[in-house]
């Protein structure tokens, strides 16, 4: 089972893709573990998602950075919106 | 009676019109958005959009749209809503949105569609990029867009804490 994780507008471009799919590590608790896990290898994709206004979903729910993951769950990265 | 849909095909404003019109209401109030030639955010003597390109969280954006007409219903006697959002590739001039609010008398159905506008621009997955010269860039958000929307939960604390 993995993570399927998604940036959508500009954090697309700056993750370099707008999905990954990733095992799921032990060491992966809570939605911000999951965010500096990601950043760790990409610098401006740490400093992208910690912007102030990024939102994150777990599972199409809006969701707090504490939130807890698990196996199988879909996270994604949304950006300040623009649709209207 | 709702309706909503994110779609790539363009609408029909009579159509939808039409649908609301069935169930007599007595005012029924449309908002349109079109692809606007020009970014806001350059110079209008700049250089015209080419295109317009709309990504979308499918799924979650119609479960928000959903959300956001069941709390308009909660604020006014409305009798059917339609949103209708486009995405993919636009050009300018196309229609981009419409809301269309259905009620017994104008004053909700003038607010409920200027609410729903209001959250669909800051609340609902949705992004913008634009092609300007051959280059691809992702619209930014408007603080105007975002004190617009935050009017209506301000008025709904008010009305909480007993206020007029």
């Amino acid at each position: 089972m993995t993570l399927r994780i998604l940036f959508f507008g500009p954090l697309g471009d700056v993750a370099g893709c707008e999905r990954i799919d990733m095992p799921f590590e032990p060491g992966l608790s809570t939605i911000a573990d999951l965010r500096d896990r990601l950043g760790r290898d990409n610098a401006p994709l740490a400093r992208a998602l910690a912007e102030p206004q990024v939102m994150v979903a777990l599972n199409q729910q809006l969701v707090d950075w504490d939130c807890n993951v698990r196996q199988g769950d879909e996270i994604a990265f949304l950006p300040p919106v623009t649709g209207g | 009676m709702d309706h909503i849909a994110i779609q790539a095909d363009d609408f029909s404003l009579q159509q939808e019109y039409d649908r609301l019109r069935a169930s007599r209401p007595g005012a029924i109030v449309t908002f349109s958005g079109l692809v606007r030639d020009f970014n806001r955010n350059h110079d209008p003597a700049g250089e015209p959009v080419q295109a317009l390109q709309l990504q979308h969280y499918p799924g979650m954006t119609e479960k928000l749209v959903a959300g956001m007409v069941a709390e308009a219903r909660q604020r006014w006697a409305l009798q059917g809503v339609i949103v209708i959002h486009r995405v993919g590739e636009l050009q300018p001039g196309d229609q981009i949105v419409l809301v269309a609010v259905s009620a017994a008398h104008r004053a909700e159905a003038f607010a409920a569609a200027a609410f729903l506008m209001d959250y669909l621009k800051t609340r609902a997955t949705l992004w913008k990029q634009v092609s300007i010269g051959g280059r691809r860039e992702w619209v930014e958000a408007y603080d105007t867009d975002r004190l617009a929307a935050a009017r209506w939960q301000e008025g709904a604390e008010r009305e909480r804490n007993g206020d007029s």
